[in-house]
């Protein structure tokens, strides 16, 4: 007995030895590198990549960044990067590992680029917050970066929280009269801005779908409290709402709202619900 | 008139190399630095190239016999109605796209091309057995603002406002990233009908003395019905598959050549096919070239951009004549 | 078995009826009749452009129906009435196109004979839309010679054509009768038909009425009954005039 207790000791003491023999650990798959030449061809993924990416990462924007009635971003810093006009022959000169599009592409250039053997991904206009955000983290995903992606939804997401309405507070029926008399209805990203920042999209309840013309007599027969006036007034783009007609709805008050934020997802939802949260407030 | 032939396949073969270096990226054939200029060149404007050469003489010729037929020279391809018809089944297949039945890359051209052939079959039933030219024309007319009122049905129909911009950009005609596909498509067909259209030449010329004229001296107005119906279908039907509606080559290029040929419209086919070649390539080029932040330049607003200025200069000329 | 142009019970619905006529080469043959009596018709189905109705007519005993498009092209020789060339054309590269039915070759010595027996050596080159009326109509008739067409069909080739002019132009088709040539034309100017026709046909509503040299086919009874004037004939032989006695308007019809 005690000799067993004694082998036991033994091989106790043998079994704690302070440098374990090295055991053959499965190597994890490597890790792809993140890609180093990145181009974004439109505004709303120019602003995504801007703040997910590395600059050194980026090989161009879209020319529309660098244009102040058309950029999503900060124009002075699209300025400083170099502008593609987005056709395919400078796209490839730049050499790109990855290419960052809008879904709204001729079938001939989606060819072209499968052609050429270029890596190109699709991102269609988000139709809500939550869609906007999975473009944002898939963003991120693809420059290496998922952790400033986490970031930016966690900015985008306190902004949405600051301008959210408590539950039961009066919703203001409001219309967003784009430039041409187009109206997004229902299924927009804007929509849900609206709803979260306690406005009821008019269009919406007129039946109307992604974009278009609203006729003007649902507009007169329950004249909405408020119109958000998306469009370039001096421009003459809202011919419509010079309309006799609708200058007989006293009620009805008007705020402007920059086309631009209704453009893009992104940070953009930021700026965009902040501006709801303040038209809001005064109504 | 060989003089002519001879100058512009010149031009032609010049213009041909030339127009591979342009584009917002300039090649510099003796220093290729530039990354992917291999690429480029092979994959992107050598197709073009090469589908400007094709649709271009193809759509001059069908120009140049329209006009010997019809013995009208404001006659152009589109009068019978071939060019909106396949429009219309190409715009039939983005759309279907756009609802949700994505029908792969060979559809757009397909779809057109049946829409080509549906009119060719139409024009030939109504218009084939007395070969009248009024008849034929106002046949071609009614195909043509038929195919027009369905693709406005379409465009107002679309799905969505993507769908709507995809069908309208893709009808304003362009050659931008054509590749080989195109260029296999459109080659073949564009030779076939470039071929029945040079079997018109004789009965053209006969034509230059009137339709009683010309059955005189022995032209079966069926059988040159057929040859045109057959020829301006093939070229033209394969031009829109491959690149859109494309306007003014038809109509203008005849006009261009013809005061340097002696007038016969048999005479007019093969500098027509030049012309258009290489106004086509030209327009191409300059197209790549004008630095619009959206992308290219419209195809159709180059080549009016181009031509108007010969053209003005062709009116100024015909207006001395005529006082 | 006949040679020549014949025309057996031909009919055109509206236009001419029952016609039946025998036309031999050599000739200077001239229709005639008032406005609406078929003529032109009976011409265009003599050239076998228009099918008639019932009836055939025939060439040298075949029907015209049953030759070739291109036999029938290089035997008859068809001159439109409308005269219209749609381009500028000049005047050598228009006559050459009557060499279409051989193949169409502007260096074909046909067409310098065609030129030279329309006396247009000196206007080769010129356009077409500068050349006066009587020009023009050489320019035309010499498109049909330079085919070398065994038959001359003319519709009406003197219109439009001065007093000078519309006698030369007869003048040259007589001239293409005498080699062997059939010649056969539509003519309003009875005078002209009197003075250079071997044989004159007239119709009246599309029936066939006289039928025989001039003097007997164009005389004054003969006048009176188609186209209902009081005339005579003035003048010699060869170069006769009509005279109209009465200035009273002929009854409607």
């Amino acid at each position: 007995m005690r000799r067993r207790a004694a082998l036991l000791m033994a091989l106790a003491l043998g079994s704690c030895s302070p440098a374990p023999a090295p055991v053959p650990v499965p190597v994890p798959a490597p890790v792809p590198p993140a890609p180093q030449r990145i181009v974004s061809l439109n505004p709303c993924t120019d602003a995504i990549l801007a703040e997910v990416a590395e600059r050194g990462q980026i090989a161009a924007l879209s020319a529309y960044s660098s244009q102040v009635g058309q950029s999503s971003m900060n124009v002075a810093l699209a300025r400083s990067l170099p502008a593609t006009a987005g056709t395919l022959e400078e796209v490839a000169v730049l050499r790109p590992d990855l290419v960052l599009a809008g879904a709204m592409t001729a079938p001939a250039e989606r060819a072209a680029y499968a052609r050429l053997g270029l890596r190109r991904e699709e991102f269609a206009s988000p139709t809500t917050i939550a869609a906007s955000l999975e473009q944002v983290r898939r963003i991120a995903a693809l420059a290496g970066h998922p952790e400033r992606g986490a970031a930016l939804v966690a900015r985008i997401e306190a902004a949405v929280v600051r301008a959210t309405v408590p539950p039961g507070t009066r919703r203001v029926d409001t219309l967003v009269w784009q430039s041409g008399g187009m109206v997004p209805g229902g299924n927009t990203l804007v929509s849900e801005l609206m709803n979260r920042t306690g406005f009821d999209n008019f269009s919406a309840r007129a039946g109307l779908g992604q974009a278009q013309i609203l006729p003007l007599e649902p507009v007169l027969a329950h004249p909405p409290q408020a119109i958000l006036i998306a469009g370039n007034l001096a421009a003459g783009e809202n011919r419509l709402l010079a309309h006799p007609a609708l200058g007989r709805l006293p009620a009805t008050r008007r705020f402007a709202f920059d086309p631009v934020l209704e453009w893009c997802g992104g940070p953009t939802i930021i700026r965009a619900a902040d501006r709801l949260a303040q038209i809001r407030q005064a109504l | 008139m060989n003089r002519l032939n001879l100058s512009l396949l010149s031009a032609l073969a010049l213009a041909f190399p030339l127009s591979l270096l342009a584009g917002r990226v300039w090649i510099d054939p003796f220093h290729p630095v530039l990354p992917n200029a291999a690429l480029i060149l092979a994959e992107l404007r050598l197709p073009r190239a090469c589908l400007a050469v094709i649709i271009g003489a193809g759509l001059g010729v069908a120009g140049a016999v329209m006009q010997g037929f019809l013995r009208n020279p404001l006659a152009d391809p589109g009068l019978f109605g071939i060019a909106p018809s396949a429009a219309l089944g190409a715009v039939l297949s983005l759309w279907l796209g756009a609802l949700g039945h994505p029908l792969g890359g060979w559809a757009l051209p397909t779809f057109a091309l049946v829409g080509a052939g549906g009119a060719m079959a139409l024009l030939g039933l109504i218009a084939g057995r007395g070969g009248s030219v009024a008849l034929f024309t106002l046949a071609g007319m009614m195909i043509a603002s038929l195919s027009g009122a369905l693709m406005s049905l379409a465009i107002s129909l679309a799905p969505s406002p993507f769908a709507l911009s995809e069908i309208v950009t893709w009808l304003m005609g362009a050659l931008v990233d054509r590749g080989w596909d195109d260029v296999l498509i459109a080659a073949p067909l564009t030779a076939l009908g470039l071929a029945a259209l040079w079997m018109t030449r004789p009965a053209l010329d006969a034509l230059a003395l009137g339709e009683l004229a010309a059955r005189s001296l022995g032209v079966n107005p069926r059988v040159l019905t057929g040859w045109i119906i057959a020829g301006v279908g093939l070229t033209v039907g394969a031009s829109v598959a491959a690149a859109g509606i494309i306007g003014f080559v038809g109509l203008m290029v005849p006009h261009f050549v013809r005061p340097f040929t002696d007038r016969l419209p048999s005479s007019l086919l093969l500098p027509s096919a030049l012309a258009g070649a290489l106004l086509l390539l030209v327009a191409d080029a300059v197209c790549r070239l004008v630095p619009l932040a959206s992308g290219e330049l419209r195809l159709g607003i180059a080549l009016s951009l181009i031509g108007a200025p010969f053209f003005c200069a062709l009116l100024l000329r015909l207006r001395r004549e005529l006082a | 078995m006949s040679a020549g142009l014949t025309a057996e019970g031909l009919t055109v619905i509206g236009r001419c009826h029952d016609v039946s006529t025998a036309l031999a080469a050599g000739q200077l043959i001239a229709i005639c009749g008032p406005n609406g009596a078929g003529k032109s018709s009976l011409l265009a189905a003599l050239a076998g452009l228009i099918a008639a109705d019932s009836g055939t007519a025939r060439l040298d005993g075949a029907p015209l129906a049953s030759l070739a498009a291109r036999e029938r092209a290089r035997t008859i020789g068809y001159l439109p009435q409308s005269g219209e060339v749609a381009w500028n054309l000049e005047v050598e590269a228009l006559v050459a196109l009557g060499r279409l039915p051989w193949g169409g070759s502007r260096r074909d010595p046909a067409v310098a004979g065609a030129i030279a027996a329309m006396e247009l050596e000196s206007l080769r080159h010129r356009p077409v839309g500068t050349l006066s009326g009587g020009e023009r109509a050489r320019t035309l008739l010499a498109r049909v010679l330079a085919g070398a067409p065994r038959w001359i069909l003319a519709d009406e080739p003197l219109a439009s054509l001065d007093l000078g002019h519309a006698a030369e132009v007869m003048r040259l088709l007589a001239a293409q009768a005498a080699v062997g040539r059939g010649v056969v034309v539509v003519v309003h100017d009875l005078a002209m038909a009197m003075n250079h026709a071997d044989r004159v046909l007239v119709l009246d509503s599309g029936t066939v009425v006289a039928d025989g040299p001039p003097d007997v086919a164009l005389a004054e009874d003969v006048l009176a009954r188609v186209w209902q004037v009081e005339a005579q004939w003035l003048g010699a032989p060869g170069a006769r005039a009509l005279g109209l006695i009465s200035a009273a308007t002929p009854p409607a019809r």
